[in-house]
């Protein structure tokens, strides 16, 4: 475990424990929706970056922004988001975030200051670029933090963005998770030379961080948020990390680019909640039975929220053609 | 009533927007000190600072991006794109992220901004500087796209851009930067959706959109020299476009000829002759005409570009065969 | 509350899976994260884990079956007991458990993006012995119909949907067992009921389809386009125009006006004469009346609708003229505001409906007020009918070049004694 310094504040650990572990079993869940064919489409499991997104997350407040990827469900969590919104907007229900429009890749919670998913790779570079612009444009101390992957170093709106971004001192943090891999392919084959070093070459300042350490990564962001709150911005953090599942859920049969004793390795001996939860524990933050309550509450809500999503409703028909506009109720009436 | 140049007008557009809304800023390539290589926005910087005529990097696809985040987040952006040529390296973020986000998002998130930016050829600038892109733009759902025809259609329109809740893009007419034409000292907006009757005629109905409304009212002048009445009709917004107004006129003249600067495959005057075929055909007593630019990349040589485009006199000769009874297989 | 074991979608575009193997028996306590079964699909197989403790009960999937993704295939419950009752939500018709046992036979994915296949034919009957290669069914889909093997040796044990039907990609829709079956079932897959089975399962023969084949694909031929000759090329304006206010335009061809017409030449067609057409094509025409005191042909229609069959009194009135002609076989009647053209001859009976261009039209115009006509020559001889003070008037309009002096006076005067004395046609 990393040398973080103790917080005071023990509801502020099991806050972080339970919001990895909600983000766990969310995904499991979603997980079994999909296997059971109870969910349309496909969707991208979070598993095994939890402490990623709540490290950064728990330093950021509701007024704050992120911009997340179409592996977005524990960036949606860890900022906030509510299991049955959730569910419902993975399985196109009426309730759900976006009314069941935007579906897993495009969720967004605007009521917590995520701005949404975004299922073009980089796609969101520039919008979390230019929230920092409105934070800075409009005098407010607001952070914006971009969530992407590894894969979207690939994409030339990175330089651009981090380039202005640089350029005008914007408080925006670019948060590379790293889980090895860009989609099918190992990040080694897709990235030359040092991630890191492409933000330094913009005069900002980069850190790698052990992204299966949410203390560690809660420490930084808390650090890297304050600066960017003062005008120290632009950062930029690599996480390394790694998914347990495929690309997406139906990935199945992947040992042609990456192999079960890897993949073994990292769930067995790295897994962010597994450490995380033996740390309260021998820091005697935390019991046993105590860390089994949360788990079991958790776990629960989940199940509840999965049901209330099967039986809720679909949007009615007419809605086809709202929102296409913010001022024609309906765009082909 | 003053005359004032197209330019002009939309400067002042911009400027009394952004005296009215803090949260308006113009940002692009060379718009503060440079104010545009067509001087549009000259004097801006002066009264507003750096602050909120930002001059950007070469790097088209970024900022805007970072407009579509700064629009989403509270501000109203106004992205100056030098030319309309390229729009293809911002299509990503105008039609994957901007125009959909209010929909992926269930209605829960605006994206108040503006793209303006031009359209034109015979400026003698070849085929990456000439090019009229709207069709490409207006085919994207969640996209409202306006093209004044004047100074005062620009001043107005764009007016009514900045105040849009959704994202905007407006083609201003390169060529036209220099026209004069009355503008009203007082302010006003013109309203999305509301097509312009520049004349009225009986016999033949000239629907043309940017560029191509003064070459329609030259070729109504020289009809009218031979007897022939037509009508000219400028939608000013594609999207919206005011349906009513066009089908109506085409319901009193029974012929029509849609003339836009587009290519003329697979643009608006195939989707504008297309929705009078299917909603006024018994009231035809002609085929509608399409009349765009020649479906070729614009060349450079003045002798071949002038061919690309439709002039006064091709809309002169077609309207005379409608209005005539000639049989017409093609145009 | 027992947790279901579901056969899991393991490939982006997967319908079904097959069970490989189960790993642990009925009635086995399993744990979460225990492989379960192993699962193959189009690229490979898996192993997939318990998602719950308990005890493994109710298995209704055997190795070696394709199973619908989706379906629950077992139960992981709090007792190794057998739960009172299955979970029923999932199960196709053809998981009910008369079905005997055998080999299954699924509805084969066959297109890109097909969902379900239309059983053209069966091709065995229940009970028939297969081979592998032999045909068992027909299939069609969206592309084509196509011809699917048996696949298994043995005999034919169920039939669970009938040749006309559709189902599932996936669906069980036959059985083929290895003993010779006692019962072999059939039966509508709509209504799940079991279809009469023969009491004797059939010899084998293999042209012999079980049940009548469904017309395959009988796709209408799209309507050959209307040759442009004869045809009036004129804009909708016009021709909506011309509509409202009973313009006929094929006037404007007979006066030689130039095509396409447009509104303008609606005014050059209300300026022609109404009788005497301008232009050469026809220059005069014949008017010709007769008077008739008695009306014989109104009798004569309910004798022969009564004792002929004939219902139709404008196929008699059309047979009368065809008579009177000895020329004219396609004759047009026109009453009540309705064309109906025939083919008749001077045999009543065989009049018949057509589609071909009239060579003399009837107009009856005695359910109307007029009494006498004078219209102009038209496009063929037109014959028109009106009520009289006693009686009713003939009158035969055609152009000179349409019937010379002697035969227009031949067919009114035929046709006039017919229609007063219609038995006199059948001497």
């Amino acid at each position: 475990m990393s040398p973080a310094k103790k917080k005071t504040n023990t509801e502020d650990y099991l806050r972080m424990y339970r919001q990895m572990v909600r983000i766990r079993s969310f995904e499991d869940n979603a997980n079994q929706l999909y296997l059971s064919a109870k969910m349309p489409g496909l969707t991208h499991m979070y598993s095994g970056e939890e402490a990623v997104a709540v490290g950064i997350c728990e330093a950021l407040t509701d007024n704050d922004r992120i911009t997340s990827t179409h592996r977005g469900h524990g960036h949606c969590v860890a900022k906030g988001a509510e299991f049955k919104e959730m569910f419902c907007e993975l399985l196109g229900k009426e309730e759900g975030y976006c009314r069941g429009k935007g579906g897993s890749m495009h969720i967004a919670d605007q009521s917590h200051g995520n701005l949404g998913a975004n299922a073009i790779v980089g796609g969101s570079m520039g919008i979390a670029t230019g929230a920092a612009l409105t934070s800075k444009y409009l005098g407010r101390d607001d952070v914006a933090v971009c969530f992407f992957g590894d894969g979207a170093t690939a994409q030339g709106l990175m330089y651009e963005a981090m380039n202005m971004a640089a350029l005008w001192k914007l408080p925006v943090i670019y948060a590379c998770e790293n889980n090895g891999y860009s989609e099918y392919t190992k990040t080694e084959e897709i990235a030359a030379g040092s991630i890191i070093a492409r933000a330094q070459a913009f005069g900002i300042e980069a850190h790698q961080v052990d992204g299966q350490d949410v203390l560690a990564v809660n420490a930084l962001a808390q650090r890297l948020v304050d600066r960017a709150r003062k005008g120290e911005g632009p950062f930029f953090i690599e996480l390394m990390t790694y998914r347990y599942h495929g690309h997406h859920v139906g990935d199945i049969n992947r040992e042609y680019y990456r192999s079960k004793e890897e993949e073994r390795d990292w769930k067995e001996n790295r897994d962010p909640i597994i450490r995380f939860r033996s740390w309260l524990v021998e820091e005697g933050l935390a019991s046993e039975a105590e860390i089994e309550a949360i788990n079991a509450e958790v776990k629960k809500d989940a199940a509840e929220a999965v049901e209330y999503a099967l039986n809720a409703k679909y949007p009615d028909p007419s809605e086809v053609d709202m929102h296409v506009f913010t001022d024609v109720k309906h765009a082909l009436a | 009533m003053r005359n004032i140049t197209l330019s002009q007008a939309v400067n002042e557009a911009l400027a009394e927007e952004m005296r009215r809304d803090e949260t308006v800023f113009i940002l692009g390539e060379d718009v503060a000190e440079a104010g545009t290589p067509f001087k549009v926005l000259s004097g801006l910087v002066e009264e507003f600072g750096t602050d909120r005529v930002i001059d950007t990097p070469i790097s088209e696809p970024g900022f805007m991006g970072i407009a579509v985040g700064a629009a989403m987040t509270g501000t109203r952006p106004v992205v100056d794109l030098m030319f309309g040529d390229f729009i293809f390296l911002i299509m990503d973020q105008l039609c994957n992220q901007a125009a959909k986000t209010h929909y992926m998002s269930g209605g829960k998130l605006n994206v108040p901004l503006v793209v303006r930016t031009n359209l034109g050829a015979t400026r003698r600038s070849a085929a990456q500087h000439s090019q009229s892109l709207h069709a490409l733009v207006a085919h994207i759902p969640g996209l409202k796209v306006a093209l004044p025809s004047s100074a005062y259609e620009a001043k107005g329109l764009m007016k009514t851009a900045i105040r849009d809740n959704n994202p905007v893009v407006i083609f201003e007419d390169k060529l036209m930067y220099n026209d004069k034409a009355p503008v009203p000292e007082e302010e006003y907006l013109i309203p999305f959706g509301v097509a312009n009757i520049k004349r009225e005629g009986s016999d033949i109905t000239l629907i043309a959109t940017s560029s191509m409304v003064q070459v329609c009212e030259a070729a109504a002048d020289i009809l009218a020299a031979e007897g022939i009445s037509a009508e000219v009709i400028d939608p000013r917004t594609i999207v919206p476009l005011d349906e009513e107004a066009l089908l109506k006129s085409a319901r009193k003249t029974s012929r029509v000829i849609v003339v836009d600067e587009g290519h003329q495959s697979y643009g608006i005057t195939g989707e504008i002759a297309s929705r009078i075929n299917e909603k006024a055909f018994y009231h035809l007593d002609a085929p509608v005409l399409r009349m765009g630019a020649m479906d070729v990349p614009v060349p450079f040589t003045p002798a071949l570009e002038d061919l690309t485009v439709p002039t006064a006199d091709a809309v002169a000769a077609n309207a005379r065969k409608l209005v005539s009874g000639e049989m017409i297989h093609a145009a | 509350m027992p947790h279901e074991v579901i056969m899991p979608a393991l490939g982006m575009a997967q319908d079904t899976g097959l069970l490989v193997a189960w790993l642990k028996a009925p009635g086995d306590a399993v744990a979460v994260g225990d492989v379960l079964f192993e699962v193959e699909t189009d690229k490979s197989t898996m192993e997939v884990e318990a998602q719950a403790d308990g005890f493994l009960t109710d298995v209704s999937a055997k190795a070696g079956e394709d199973i619908p993704v989706g379906q629950v295939i077992a139960m992981i419950s709090q007792t190794p007991d057998v739960t009172a009752s299955a979970p029923a939500s999932a199960a196709p018709p053809a998981a009910a458990s008369d079905i005997p046992e055998g080999q299954i036979v699924i509805m084969p994915a066959l297109g890109m993006a097909q969902d379900t296949g239309l059983i053209v034919a069966w091709h065995k009957a229940p009970g028939d012995a297969v081979t592998p290669s032999d045909i068992l069914f027909e299939v069609e889909t969206d592309k084509s119909t196509m011809e699917v093997e048996a696949g298994f040796e043995g005999f034919v044990a169920a039939l669970l949907a009938e040749a006309g039907e559709e189902a599932p990609v996936g669906e069980t829709i036959a059985v083929i067992s290895t003993a010779k079956p006692a019962n072999p079932v059939q039966r509508s897959r709509a209504k799940g009921t079991p279809a009469p089975a023969p009491a004797t399962p059939a010899a084998s023969t293999a042209s012999k389809p079980a049940t009548p084949a469904t017309p395959a694909k009988s796709k209408p031929t799209p309507a050959q386009p209307v040759a442009t000759d004869g045809r009036i090329l004129a804009s909708p304006k016009a021709r909506r125009l011309a509509l409202e206010q009973g313009l006929d335009l094929s006037r404007l061809i007979a006066a030689g006006h130039p095509q396409p017409y447009r509104v303008s030449d609606l005014e050059v067609l209300k300026a022609l004469p109404t009788a005497t057409p301008a232009g050469a094509a026809i220059a005069a025409s014949r008017h010709l009346v007769a008077h008739i005191a008695s009306d014989g042909f109104a009798e004569f229609a309910r004798w022969a609708a009564d004792a002929a069959g004939q219902k139709d009194p404008g196929a008699l009135l059309a047979g009368l003229v065809a008579g009177s002609s000895g020329k004219a076989h396609v004759v047009a009647v026109e009453r009540f505001g309705q064309i109906q053209t025939y083919t008749a001859s001077a045999n009543l009976r065989a009049a018949a409906l057509s589609d071909d261009a009239p060579e003399l039209l009837i107009r009856d115009l005695r359910g109307s007020r007029i009494a006498t006509v004078r219209m102009g020559a038209e496009t063929t001889p037109v014959l028109t009918i009106a009520s009289a003070p006693e009686g009713f008037t003939i009158t035969l309009e055609c152009a000179e070049h349409q019937l010379g002096a002697s035969e227009a006076i031949t067919l009114l005067s035929n046709f006039a004694g017919r229609m007063e004395q219609p038995l006199r046609h059948l001497l």
